[in-house]
């Protein structure tokens, strides 16, 4: 054995030291490394699973990070303009043109901090494009968070219909996903936006949501599927408890993880799907805004404004990261089997 | 098999027919199919009207509509006799011929793209699964939810703008200072102590050997302009053969037997023959001809190899065989670059396009066509691959994860065997396993994100057709859309069954 | 790892007539949330050639731990430290390198889950085949020449043929003995074998030890058995090491740690091991074999058929009658239905325990989940009490729920995670007799104290509690409506013995308090015999034998009964070697029947 590989197995635990992988303590051999004082210790500290859940969430630098941007976005984007009539700390309209300060360059400088009187500059019709970018993410906030939640509502219970009850209503809702799934979403959601888009945000939103819904009904579906078979299960049928029980009491429950997740998931694509339809002029249209669309109004304004380009980029970047890193930590949290601290 | 397949065709069908129906009632519900005509009038508007009217059966109810555009795609199911145009566009004109049209370039920027993203991204996520939490691993995990995240078409913007203008106006005079060509092989050298790891020391020589050889490599390059003239030369082929056989055994087979990794090295040496046989051959071929050198190279190969193989004939003729495709692989990437020059000439010195998806009216050989597409293809693809790369890495990483924790793995380590064949042969093909599922999910996705590259990179392709289409109120382009996209989605579901149930053993077709 | 400092010479060390394997303060710790946790310390033992050593633990007891880190194969989290000298070479701290000369050539391993310890992927021949190349210089032919005289020592039937078969086409019996062929592939100095049967069904363990014992004869080979039943442990070792929390408590020749234990703790052990024929006496005792043909006391058994007779026609409404039951899986599209159990007739008098006994397929866990109304029969009646509950719709079925309740095998899987374990309890009660809060509240403290958990426990949810406490906690449930039926389908089996004898006890307390019936149904015969005043035996959907638990243990006519008990090892080295023998006198005349 040479020196270098006696170094290198020496270096081994206490590079394994900072792994701490819990992988292996689900093992069901006789014998895993849950010792009994490792149970004992466990049980000593009851903790409720809410609790372990948090726990487990807080640990997840990547989503603890993900979540403290997103409330600065919310936070930022609703205080500044105000919304729904209550004004915000922000004194510029995001529809008023006025005239054009320093060719609409950003004010904007961080050191010393100062946000000047554009930070983000101004487009070429001389908005304020701060209270327009700001005005921008309300509006993809809202539409991501409607399409989140209808999705959610809609796939939970297609899914929950056809895991639990099987046979032909499977069947059906199943084909009836399979049909929807055959259709990418950017294409649905397309001839959808086209139909409604004009109407006005929540209704465009509320359109998104019931043509995404696929993903979050198959998963749900598979959850039900494995769950129905479980002892718990059958215990409770045992008993005399009845379907509406089964399902909301002792299913529904169990699956609130996969259903977190994946709506945090489909958030985030919304913000995605919404930039999308605007890049292609199907999206949001004035005199309403949303990020997709200030970029998709200034995308030739790269080479000579690139500010009008890269401001609601940014936002929108930010945003969906803050989603997936939340969600990401979400899955962690929910899933034991893949709990692991990272330091 | 047989029957799975009739069965799945069937009920394919079916779902594609209730897929249409949707689709048609969605786009003709969409708008106004005269909206355009909002702000004229007089005469020409009149018979602008009548025109469409008739081309779009705008005077037939919706329903039997839909039915007279099912009778116009059933002309195309029934073979010969009546003609086949998949209906007409507002205009009148037969939809078929345009999509004719625009499937090649766009199916080929999806191939290309989903292949690229799969083998990129099933490598990275094994290596990163093999380095769990390792510095490596966290950037790529950062970076695939960073690409997660960024909207398709400001990715594919920013590249357009800054990579492609910027790398033409490099390649018009590529020269870099001792400063870059030093802090390029610094930043190659970090990157690849990332990926390999290990202790301190580990990671300096690496660090050390990856930088000195990358800033030596570009410096030769630079000197010998090779980015005016580029490809591989003889010697270059020489090495690359050798190197070629000395990976592909050590992945495949490892070094305990001697016999294979000879066998490798001959069929690396009857590649490298075939390679200067060729020469003349390939000056202007055609497909047909490239395909067929192929194939007669892996014969000999396989023969080859496995003569020298000897005992251990069946391992080595299918590793002569990967060598004879990876050494095709290179001559003709080898071809292409010497095509370079000239095609670069044509283009006026700005060889990376940024808008369309083929030269037009270019008159050149096998070789230069070829190399425009392919230059078509760099920005385009890059941003489609990117964002399937991140889907492809973290499902691998996971799935990698959840096999290397399995009973088999352990086993397989308590037999003594090496990592290599514990992670080549019993880890990866149960990795790949679900990873099937998801590809026939991502393609789906990879042609929606083609619609929103080919706008950006102003393709005259199928997302074209489907976007003027949407736009115009106009279902004739937009469901001979829907019918390659949908029937591709359900054809990559079924070929995704068929190779789960080839990975897995326990999973019969039925 | 820390603390070894031996570092393996290249030269090639004397062949030893010594230990194998010394083993001495071997330790092992997992980094669990960032604390390192101990999960074996100070564990000493060796094992000379040809001998078989047992470490005997419950679970938690580092046993298979301390044996993986011989190998290096601890988990990613996991690390050792201590010595173990394969030979007078240095196994803790070895590189990689050497410890892959070393597993599978000189430390091959056995694993418990043969379906997931082989790679479904590859064929099993495959797999025998790549251990042989990896050691061998052998061709890729003569390897799989070698693999198939492997596949047919370890009694493999057709074994050319299934050479080329998936781990998924075997059935658990074989693949175990093609586990086995993998670690005899390069005859190993020593065979670990981590808990290798029990995954298997009584007469496919008894059949796979047999295998052990020959091989270990035949080979010579040292075999380390790592196991937490008594009963292999007495069949199979020389000696014995007890372990409980990481540590060894007590080592012993076999004979002598089963005739004179002097721990406290393996006192207890073996006191909690259920063994086979201590309530009525000997088992098989009136089986005897006359020419090479079996013979019972007509006698006895036409007493035994007089008493079976009066039984079932007792004038009594039995708690349970199954006539002619057949239950049907359904078949899907192009395959035909699977008949899980056919023509099963059972009688349960009240107050009575009947135990239903059977392999893994012998239908006995459907026939629990449809006396329970969970699925369907096909044909044949159930009654409880008088009511056939087979043609009943769901909503009719309901108020009759109350009068039965079922008891799960898997305690961790039959309590709702996301309930607390008062609501758990209460749920029958909320849901029959509609109480209110406060009534409830009273009701289920009242059953937790019956089940001997404390009250405070209902505010507790099911992960926080230990496997035996779950199992209680299910017990209470299924007794809080005072059912006149309790259906217990294998309570015990996922427990470890001592919780087991606990669980026993206090199931047989409350059965003798509450005067319920049951139908106890379980693969373990010696448990069945402690609680079971009748016992119906299964065998692939049909009923083989019922009786008195008395008759089907003591003189058993049905060849099928014959054997399960003839293969169900006791945990004592003296009787189980008499057991042994009886076994193979009743296999040889059972094959000429």
């Amino acid at each position: 054995m040479s020196k270098n590989d006696k170094q290198r197995d020496d270096s081994r635990p206490s590079v394994e030291l900072s792994e701490l992988t819990l992988l292996s303590q689900d093992s069901d051999i006789a014998g895993s490394p849950r010792t009994r004082d490792q149970t004992a210790r466990v049980q000593t500290e009851a903790k409720s699973q809410g609790k372990l859940i948090r726990e487990r969430f807080f640990r997840h630098k990547g989503a603890l990070a993900g979540i403290t941007l997103l409330v600065l976005v919310f936070v930022l984007a609703f205080s500044s303009i105000g919304f729904a009539g209550i004004p915000g700390w922000w004194d510029k309209e995001y529809d008023v043109l006025a005239d054009r300060f320093n060719e609409g360059r950003p004010t904007l400088t961080l050191w010393p901090f100062s946000l000047g009187e554009h930070p983000f500059g101004q487009d070429v019709l001389g908005r304020d494009y701060f209270a327009l970018t700001m005005r921008g993410t309300q509006t993809s906030l809202i539409i991501a968070f409607i399409v989140g939640l209808v999705a959610m509502v809609i796939g939970t219970t297609v899914g929950a219909i056809a895991g639990y009850f099987r046979g032909w209503t499977e069947a059906f809702l199943m084909r009836i996903t399979d049909v929807v799934i055959t259709i990418p979403t950017l294409v649905i959601a397309a001839a959808v936006a086209g139909i409604v888009a004009k109407a006005g945000i929540v209704p465009f939103a509320l359109f998104l949501g019931v043509v995404t819904w696929t993903g979050l009904a198959r998963l749900v579906r598979g959850e039900f599927l494995s769950l129905r078979e479980k002892e718990f299960v059958e215990s409770a049928k045992s008993v005399g408890a009845s379907s509406t029980r089964i399902i909301f009491r002792h299913i529904l429950p169990n699956t609130v993880g996969v259903i977190i997740v994946s709506t945090t998931l489909a958030i985030s694509g919304a913000i995605l799907l919404e930039t999308a339809l605007s890049y292609l002029g199907l999206g949001v249209s004035a005199p309403d805004t949303s990020l997709g669309k200030a970029i998709n109004d200034n995308r030739s304004a790269l080479t000579v404004r690139p500010w009008l380009f890269l401001w609601p980029g940014a936002f929108i970047i930010g945003i969906a990261l803050a989603v997936n890193f939340i969600g990401d930590g979400l899955r962690d949290a929910f899933d034991p089997k893949q709990t692991r601290v990272k330091q | 098999m047989f029957y799975f397949i009739a069965k799945r065709t069937v009920i394919s069908f079916f779902i594609m027919l209730a897929a249409t129906t949707l689709m048609y009632f969605l786009t003709i519900s969409s708008g106004d199919p005269f909206e355009d005509l909002g702000e004229t009038s007089g005469p020409e508007k009149a018979a602008t009207i009548a025109a469409r009217t008739a081309a779009m059966n705008l005077d037939v109810a919706p329903i039997p509509r839909y039915f007279l555009w099912l009778q116009d795609v059933g002309h195309c199911l029934v073979p010969g006799g009546i003609s086949c145009t998949l209906g007409q566009d507002r205009t009148g004109a037969a939809v078929l011929p345009q999509l004719e049209n625009a499937m090649g370039s766009t199916l080929r920027l999806v191939v290309v793209a989903t292949v690229l993203a799969l083998v990129l991204g099933v490598v990275v996520g094994i290596v990163t699964a093999i380095r769990q939490y390792s510095t490596f691993d966290y950037s790529i995990t950062f970076v695939s939810f960073l690409l997660f995240s960024l909207p398709l078409f400001w990715l594919s913007t920013l590249l357009k703008q800054y990579l492609a203008i910027d790398l033409n106006t490099w390649l018009d005079n590529p020269q870099f200072s001792y400063l870059t060509i030093a802090l390029i092989g610094v930043v190659a050298g970090v990157i690849w102590a990332v990926v390999v790891g290990g202790d301190r020391r580990r990671r300096l020589v690496v660090f050390a050997v990856a930088a000195v050889a990358t800033a030596l490599g570009l410096y030769l390059l630079l000197v010998t302009g090779w980015f005016v003239t580029p490809g591989f030369g003889v010697i270059g082929m020489l090495v690359s053969a050798a190197g070629i056989a000395v990976l592909w055994t050590a992945l495949l087979a490892g070094f305990r037997r001697r016999r294979v990794l000879n066998a490798a090295l001959a069929a690396a040496g009857v590649s490298f023959a075939g390679y200067l046989v060729s020469i003349q051959l390939l000056n202007d071929p055609n497909w047909l001809v490239l395909v067929a050198l192929v194939v007669v190279l892996a014969i000999i190969c396989y023969v080859v190899a496995g003569l020298i193989g000897g005992p251990f004939r069946a391992q080595a003729a299918r590793i002569g065989v990967v060598i004879a495709v990876s050494m095709s692989l290179l001559i003709v990437v080898d071809r292409l670059l010497q095509a370079y020059p000239t095609l670069s000439a044509k283009a006026g010195g700005r060889p990376i396009p940024t808008t369309g998806s083929q030269s037009a009216n270019l008159e050149g050989t096998f070789w230069e066509i070829n190399l425009d597409y392919a230059l078509h293809l760099i920005l385009p693809t890059i941003a489609l691959t990117l964002i399937s790369f991140a889907t492809y890495t973290r499902y691998t990483r996971a799935s990698q994860l959840d096999v290397m924790n399995q009973d088999y793995i352990r086993t397989a380590r308590a037999k003594g065997l090496s990592e290599r064949t514990v992670l080549v042969k019993h880890a990866f093909r149960n990795a790949m396993i679900p990873i099937t599922t998801l590809m026939a999910f991502d393609f789906a996705g990879v042609l929606g994100g083609a619609v929103i590259t080919e706008q950006v990179f102003g393709w005259n392709g199928m997302g074209k057709l489907f976007v003027d289409g949407i736009n115009a109120v106009d279902p004739g382009p937009v469901m001979a859309f829907f019918l390659v996209v949908g029937t591709a989605a359900v054809l990559f579901n079924m070929l995704a069954d068929i190779a789960y149930a080839f990975l897995d053993p326990r999973i019969t077709l039925s | 790892m820390s603390s070894s400092t031996a570092v393996i010479s290249d030269e090639q060390t004397p062949v030893h007539s010594g230990p194998i394997l010394e083993v001495s303060g071997l330790g092992v710790e997992f980094n669990v949330d960032n604390e390192w946790v101990m999960a074996a310390e100070n564990v000493s033992y060796e094992i000379r050639p040809g001998e078989i050593l047992a470490i005997v633990g419950e679970s938690g007891s580092g046993k298979s731990m301390s044996s993986l880190a011989l190998l290096g194969l601890l988990p990613r989290n996991g690390r050792c430290s201590g010595s173990a000298k394969m030979q007078g070479n240095e196994l803790i701290g070895a590189p990689q390198s050497t410890l892959r000369k070393i597993r599978g050539n000189d430390i091959a391993m056995i694993f418990q889950e043969p379906m997931t310890a082989l790679n479904p992927v590859l064929t099993v021949g495959e797999q025998i085949r790549e251990a042989i190349e990896q050691h061998t210089e052998l061709s890729p032919a003569d390897a799989k020449k070698r693999a198939i005289e492997l596949l047919l020592m370890v009694e493999i039937p057709e074994a050319e043929r299934r050479y080329d078969s998936y781990p998924h086409q075997f059935s658990g019996g074989q693949r175990q003995r093609a586990m086995i062929a993998i670690a005899l592939a390069n005859d190993p100095m020593l065979l670990i074998a981590d808990e290798p049967t029990t995954a298997l069904d009584v007469t496919v363990q008894a059949e796979v030890l047999d295998l052990l014992r020959t091989l270990n004869k035949r080979l010579n080979s040292a075999i380390l058995l790592i196991t937490h039943d008594m009963g292999v442990v007495a069949d199979l070792a020389d000696h014995v090491v007890v372990m409980e929390k990481g540590r060894i408590v007590e080592a012993a020749p076999t004979a002598q740690l089963f005739a004179s234990p002097t721990q406290d703790y393996t006192k207890q052990l073996l006191g909690a091991v259920p063994h086979l024929g201590s309530k009525v006496g000997g088992v098989l005792s009136d089986v005897e074999v006359v020419d090479g043909r079996l013979q019972i006391h007509e006698e006895y058994a036409e007493e035994a058929r007089r008493a079976q007779a009066d039984h079932t026609a007792s004038g009594v409404e039995p708690a349970l009658q199954l006539v002619d039951v057949d239950i049907e899986y359904p078949g899907r599209f192009r395959q035909p239905a699977f008949k899980a159990v056919s023509g099963v007739s059972i009688t349960i008098n009240p107050g009575e325990v009947m135990g239903l006994v059977g392999e893994s397929g012998s239908g006995k866990s459907t026939i629990a989940r449809a006396v329970t109304g969970l699925i369907r029969t096909s044909g044949g009646s159930i009654s409880i009490n008088g009511t056939d509950i087979t043609t009943l719709s769901a909503r009719k079925l309901k108020p009759l729920r109350k009068r039965f309740a079922i008891v799960f095998q898997d305690p961790a899987a039959s309590l709702n995670p996301r309930l607390s374990i008062g609501d758990s309890i209460g749920e029958p009660l909320l849901l029959h007799e509609k109480l209110g809060r406060e009534e409830l509240d009273k009701r289920v403290a009242g059953l937790l104290e019956d089940v001997q958990l404390p009250v405070a426990f209902r505010n507790r949810y099911p992960h926080e509690l230990s496997g035996g406490q779950r199992q209680r906690v299910g017990i209470a449930r299924a007794l809080s409506l005072r059912p006149d039926l309790l259906v217990a389908d294998e309570p015990t089996s996922a427990l470890d013995v001592s919780v087991q004898a606990a669980v026993l006890e206090l199931l047989q307390e409350l059965q003798r308090e509450r005067g319920f019936a049951c139908l106890f149904v379980s693969h373990d015969l010696a448990v069945v015999e402690l609680l079971a005043s009748h016992i119906a035996v299964l065998n692939k959907g049909r009923l083989v034998e019922q009786g008195s638990t008395e008759q089907i243990l003591k003189y058993p006519r049905d060849p099928y009964t014959r054997r399960l008990l003839a293969a169900a090892p006791v945990p004592d080295p003296q009787e189980q070697s008499k057991r042994r023998e009886q076994r193979s006198i009743i296999l040889a005349a059972g094959a000429t029947e």
